[in-house]
């Protein structure tokens, strides 16, 4: 099992532990297949507590480096205190779509490549669908939403979001072509 | 059934979960801004949070609307018909706005399954009902009907926006319906205001001190103002229809203005405190 | 085409209005007071109650009753001045004291866990005895005299119809246990003996029988 370092190691913004943070990654790196991946070393996981904004970015692939605003992290019933299911589907996001990122046959966008937000959002449910599968809270309809927002609001994209949802493991070749036809759809109407 | 219900006191299920809004202000990320120092808070569909920023606001309208419903009823309960100032038209008119709430409750229900969002799945702040509590029925009116309802017909013209930009034919459908009923009550407001006070100037002055500090607690330190920088933006011709004047809502847009500068304000003090 | 010139009947064949009724112009105020009166203390007590029930679903249906009854208030407030009452508030008060006792008890839990007590009292004693009423003033005043009256009972039935289902409906709903059964019972006896003792809505007579002002059956008024 990789280290899982969480920074800072202490919180004093908001009431979270490293503990919290450290269990829900290492459930996390078992159900993506990443617990022992020899590329990604050390696992960090680095929380800006300065801001109740929610946006987690994966900073570096190997070592899988995770930064993530404490609002991504936190309770929504609960100001300032941490909620495991809210961290769980942050940051699984990041951590499959990492391990989608690092198995060749996915044959993702460059790392530092701009993805733009359609085509986030259908990776996103993708991950979210696999997720979900494994026991994590769905919100299936949240996802729906998400999709529908980027790619309109059709019988045609609940279809292509449900073939994101559902399928095992798709490439991101097929992630993007389902989303640009969700989208050409909804402009061809 | 006592006279005075205190917001503390209002009956949810478990599926609820009760937030104090002096936690929320406490709260040492505040020094970082509404909407943590993003410099254009406007909800569009461009953004990448867009979808849960509309969720989290949608759960917001839908306890506002639960609390909004039983403002209107305790108004019905709480003043005796005539003698103590509520007139028997203006608690039916409180009784046509609880069926209003209630098919906005019933509403934001439906839109929150739509978008996703479960059930107090984010917490809830009663300091929305605080305003229904007044022992003064001009004041409960006018800081209800005119200051809320106003907020809310700015609130739901933003989300109507939203649904339009993003061709959301549910949100958008939903939203312009219950922005009707909103400038109903609005309108309710100013004419029980207008009507109360006919004879009484105090009275009027003092209704209207506690519309302009409602407002401004409403305009959550820039919540809701005219520039890019406040994601509910001031609905100026729905206003009009519900019966403000042009120099009241240009007051109400100077108080917004004054809550987002306050803000800043603290929030750089807090920022140098460190 | 008939000829349009050729006189008809005033009353068509199928028309079967008649002008013999059970009530009085007085009578008809009085009873359209009383009818004000219930209709605001249950208006005002559901409003009320809104803020004290947890349960979302009957939150959200007591503020639609809540408007149902304003308006059936509303109704009867403007029928009095057509009925000579030109000072609507003089009617507008319960037919006597156990009337009173009866909505005080009525309206006085308060308490989260208190909502079979409150329904019961609504929608197992009060609107089914307004059901009672109305049916009997609808069936026993002029159906050409007292037209808007009828009027007015038709589309007020209607409500307290629907009403009355949703509320059994929701009451069948939250009543799980023998103690839950028990509750609903001793709340209904409760309050359906001191409306029993008021007589009704209107008092005694509210089903026909003398009424306390008269001690004596209504006069049937023939043509």
């Amino acid at each position: 099992m990789a280290d899982i370092d969480v920074v800072p190691t202490e919180f004093r913004n908001v009431e979270f532990t490293a503990d919290q943070i450290r269990g829900v990654v290492a459930r996390l790196l078992v159900e993506a297949g990443l617990v022992d991946h020899p590329g990604i070393g050390s696992v960090r996981i680095e929380v800006d507590e300065s801001t109740p904004l929610s946006k987690v970015v994966t900073q570096s692939l190997e070592p899988l480096v995770i930064c993530a605003q404490s609002g991504a992290l936190e309770d929504r019933r609960r100001t300032r205190h941490f909620g495991g299911d809210e961290a769980a589907d942050a940051l699984g996001r990041a951590v499959f779509a990492a391990a989608d990122r690092l198995d060749p046959t996915f044959d993702g966008p460059a790392f530092d490549a701009d993805v733009g937000v359609a085509h986030a959002v259908a990776w996103d449910c993708h991950v979210v669908g696999r997720m979900a599968r494994l026991g994590h809270r769905p919100q299936r309809q949240r996802r729906l939403y998400s999709f529908e927002l980027r790619h309109g609001f059709s019988d045609a994209t609940v279809a292509a979001f449900d073939r994101l949802w559902s399928a095992e493991r798709l490439t991101w070749a097929e992630i993007v072509a389902i989303s640009d036809d969700a989208r050409s759809v909804v402009g061809a109407a | 059934m006592r006279k005075a219900f205190p917001p503390e006191d209002l009956a949810r299920d478990s599926r609820f979960a009760r937030v104090d809004r002096m936690d929320q202000i406490a709260d040492p990320r505040a020094a970082s801004g509404q909407g943590g120092g993003r410099p254009n808070q406007r909800l569009t569909p461009d953004r990448a949070d867009s979808a849960d920023a509309a969720r989290s606001l949608m759960h917001g309208i839908f306890v506002g609307e639960i609390q909004a419903l039983e403002g209107a009823g305790r108004t019905c309960w709480d003043f005796e018909t005539g003698t103590d100032g509520a007139p028997f038209a203006l608690k039916l008119d409180m009784a046509r706005q609880c069926w209003d709430e209630a098919r906005h409750c019933e509403i934001s229900v439906k839109l929150s399954e739509h978008m996703g969002t479960e059930i107090g799945e984010f917490g809830e702040s009663a300091f929305l009902y605080q305003a229904a509590c007044n022992p003064d029925p001009v004041l409960r009116l006018t800081g209800v009907n005119r200051a809320l309802e106003g907020l809310a017909i700015d609130v739901f013209n933003t989300m109507k926006e939203f649904g339009s930009i993003s061709a959301d034919p549910v949100l958008e459908f939903c939203e312009d319906w219950m922005l009707a009923d909103e400038v109903t009550h609005v309108k309710m407001g100013s004419d029980w205001l207008r009507k109360l006070t006919e004879d009484d100037p105090e009275r009027r002055a003092n209704a209207l001190e506690f519309q302009r500090v409602v407002d401004k607690l409403f305009s959550f330190g820039g919540f809701r103002g005219e520039d890019d920088e406040s994601p509910v933006i001031l609905a100026r011709r729905f206003r009009e229809l519900a019966g403000f004047g042009t120099d009241e809502i240009d007051e109400i847009a100077a108080i917004s203005a004054e809550a987002r500068d306050e803000a800043k304000a603290h929030r750089a003090s807090l920022a140098a405190q460190g | 085409m008939a000829d349009p010139h050729a006189p008809r009947p005033a009353f068509a064949p199928w028309d079967r209005r008649e002008l013999p009724g059970s009530f009085t112009v007085e009578e008809s105020a009085r009873r359209a007071g009383n009818y004000k009166w219930i209709e605001m203390r249950l208006f005002e007590a559901l409003g009320g109650w809104i803020a004290t029930v947890p349960e979302l679903d009957v939150k959200m249906r007591l503020g639609t009753h809540c408007y149902h009854h304003a308006w059936h208030a509303e109704l009867w407030h403007k029928r009095l001045p057509e009925l000579r009452e030109m000072n609507p508030e003089r009617l507008a008060v319960p037919p006597n004291e156990q009337m009173e006792r009866f909505v005080e008890a009525l309206t006085e839990p308060e308490a989260a866990d208190l909502t079979i007590e409150k329904l019961v009292g609504v929608y197992r004693v009060l609107i089914p005895h307004k059901i009672a009423a109305y049916t009997y003033h609808l069936n026993n005043t002029s159906t050409i005299t007292d037209a808007p009256t009828i009027r007015s009972l038709k589309f007020i039935l209607h409500d307290e119809m629907d009403d009355w289902r949703d509320g059994e409906m929701i009451l069948q709903s939250l009543i799980e246990t023998p103690d839950d059964v028990r509750r609903a019972a001793e709340r209904q006896v409760e309050l359906e003996t001191i409306l029993v003792a008021a007589g009704g809505i209107c008092g005694p007579g509210t089903l026909g029988g003398p009424t306390s002002d008269e001690q004596q059956p209504h006069q049937e008024v023939s043509a």
